[in-house]
């Protein structure tokens, strides 16, 4: 396809800067956003064996709630069930914290029912170790809030703006070669043809996930000016939201109808739908609401992992549900696809590895587009780089690959944290900035080239450790470490396994380079050529 | 030839798409929440109004940069906002 040479010309500086600004922070945003498509893989596996309370064979989740209601104050104001998870308790609350948002140091107590009918409770401080790279994910670890947002929310809203138009340009200036170019991996040729070449395939071939994700991460760092926006220009007088305020009645959970009874009115809009949880929230106060999760393994989920319906449990009412078949649905259902777009939950477990796959692609694109900005500033003639590229350089390896680094390190720190800390989660940040400090700093000072070398078998180290752990656990049961036995968890320690064999393979690739690649190149060693 | 030619004009289009195409977003967002299916009352239709604001800022933003001049660009978006929003509050 023909494009005129000024319009490629334009668009190509927009695709490149745009790129350089964003390209960090979106790295961290994409693979820790892979990490957090397995969010609850994470908390099976940093979740200790004696977390978990027995249960009767034939749990009655009534009785459950009348006696622990009966015998904590907390629980009167909401609980949560769990229905057959595996480790999960049947019924937990939170004696301090919420479970909104990310909760450093709640503390949670579990309730159970014995075989005779006898409550047990134990109160546990729970691991938001997979919470924690959720927030990586949202922040790219920026701390600090703005308003009630976060500071790196809004900065990754800004990122993922310069991120639309770098699709968009790149796009463009590439549909001359689109065709030609798409798939030929020219190997025999240069290197730095070869990254071009991925680097626009992967950008071509997963452009709709792209796009998707760009969009909506706009959406959820500005919705609240958006809103505003639309509150002044669009809707005036008009309510935005027409739900009635609730009644100003003040309930009792000894009012409360029988789980039975509020699932039998979840399945009157679900019937084909399964209760995975049942969250009972502000149970005296007049907002009081149930909230389900309901599952289907033939549907389409719109939250993360199951649908949403809310029911007011005295009186009976379906508040509201991202599910709802009526018509007047259809924008709540339209919504609801928009966020399971992002969060990848309509696809099942394959949909999740599909998504895992394409949020590292992501950061494969941010990354070789950096190092392909890099490539084409090099001085050719001249070992001496130009500070520009220098500080490139050692910012992209310092910051992509350490931040990976730090979280693989407090995934192999993560257990033994909880067996020596009290505070186990502020423990995980420490590990987190201060292994993500010391790869940055140290990039600067060693440069590019060389800490590319350590941070990438550091890294093969880290994720090599992971399944030892598990191992050193089953033959000394007495150190307290927990060896992984679920299928699920085993999973996640093979997952690491084989990122330890990549690492490990990139690794030796630059150190290659490093020793005996081009000589005229931030990734040469500077010493011996001197 | 030499003046079809477009000019990058960096700051003056970038401007325009930023915040002409945030407020013709924000007026053709208001079109279809008034005009559109459901009309304004339809419950729950401002959740979908403010997720369609950022698709139609977005390609503004990046399609801008076709414009010839910076110029241009504030001139068309203008206008364009102009009559958006005459619509919107004309008839709503």
């Amino acid at each position: 396809m023909k494009v005129r040479s000024d319009i490629l010309r334009v668009y190509q500086s927009v695709h490149i800067w745009t790129g350089i600004i964003s390209g960090m922070v979106l790295f961290i945003g994409f693979y820790a956003g892979s990490l957090t498509m397995f969010k609850e893989t994470i908390n099976q596996w940093i979740t200790p064996p004696s977390h978990n309370l027995p249960v009767a064979s034939a749990l009655d989740y009534n009785q459950l709630i009348a006696k622990a209601t009966e015998q904590h104050d907390k629980a009167r104001q909401g609980f949560t069930l769990y229905f057959e998870q595996v480790q999960k308790p049947p019924m937990q609350w939170y004696e301090q914290g919420t479970d909104r948002g990310l909760n450093l140091d709640g503390i949670v107590q579990q309730a159970s029912l014995t075989d005779h009918n006898e409550l047990i409770t134990q109160q546990v401080k729970p691991s938001a170790l997979a919470d924690l790279v959720d927030e990586l994910h949202r922040t790219a670890g920026i701390p600090g809030t703005l308003g009630h947002e976060g500071l790196g929310e809004y900065i990754l809203g800004i990122a993922s703006v310069l991120y639309f138009l770098a699709l968009v340009s790149g796009v463009i200036f590439l549909l001359p070669t689109l065709v030609k170019s798409l798939f030929s991996f020219r190997q025999n040729k240069t290197a730095s043809r070869f990254w071009l070449d991925s680097h626009n395939a992967v950008g071509i071939l997963s452009l709709p996930f792209h796009i998707v994700i760009s969009l909506t991460v706009i959406v959820f760092a500005f919705h609240d000016q958006f809103y505003h926006g639309l509150e002044e220009i669009v809707y005036g007088e008009q309510p935005m939201f027409s739900r009635p305020a609730p009644a100003k009645i003040e309930y009792s959970y000894t009012n409360l109808p029988q789980v039975e009874d509020i699932q039998a009115i979840a399945k009157t809009i679900a019937p084909d739908y399964q209760f995975s949880e049942m969250a009972y929230l502000n149970l005296n106060t007049p907002r009081a609401t149930v909230r389900l999760g309901a599952y289907n393994p033939n549907e389409l989920m719109r939250g993360p992992v199951t649908d949403y319906i809310f029911i007011q449990p005295y009186t009976g009412t379906i508040l509201s549900s991202t599910l709802n078949p009526a018509d007047e649905g259809i924008w709540v259902r339209l919504v609801a696809s928009f966020f399971a777009l992002h969060f990848g939950s309509y696809g099942g477990e394959l949909g999740r590895w599909v998504y895992f796959f394409l949020g590292i692609m992501g950061a494969f694109l941010f990354y070789s587009g950096n190092l392909l900005w890099l490539e084409k500033r090099r001085n050719k003639k001249t070992q001496q780089q130009t500070k520009n590229v220098r500080w490139l350089a050692n910012a992209t390896v310092g910051i992509c690959l350490g931040s990976m680094l730090a979280v693989a390190v407090t995934f192999v720190s993560a257990k033994w944290i909880s067996l020596f800390a009290s505070q186990i989660n502020f423990a995980y940040m420490w590990v987190y900035y201060l292994v993500f400090f010391a790869a940055v700093i140290g990039a600067f000072i060693y440069g590019a080239a060389k800490s590319a070398v350590w941070i990438l078998n550091l890294l093969a180290l880290a994720c090599l450790a992971l399944p030892i752990i598990s191992l050193l656990g089953i033959i000394f049961p007495q150190s307290g470490i927990w060896p992984s036995i679920h299928l699920t968890t085993i999973g996640l320690e093979l997952v690491a396994l084989s990122l330890a064999g990549l690492f490990a393979f990139l690794a030796r690739k630059t150190k290659q380079r490093y020793q005996s690649g081009e000589q005229n190149s931030i990734w040469f060693n500077t010493q011996a050529a001197g | 030839m030499q003046n079809n030619k477009i000019q990058p004009d960096w700051w003056s289009k970038s401007l325009a798409g930023s915040i002409l195409g945030l407020t013709l977003a924000f007026a053709l967002s208001g079109c279809f929440a008034w005009f559109g299916p459901g009309g304004i009352t339809a419950d729950s239709k401002v959740q979908f109004n403010m997720w369609i604001i950022s698709p139609i800022w977005m390609l503004v933003l990046s399609f801008c940069f076709l414009f010839r001049s910076g110029k241009q660009a504030w001139l068309v978006l203008g206008c364009a906002n102009l009559i958006f929003y005459s619509i919107l509050y004309l008839f709503r």
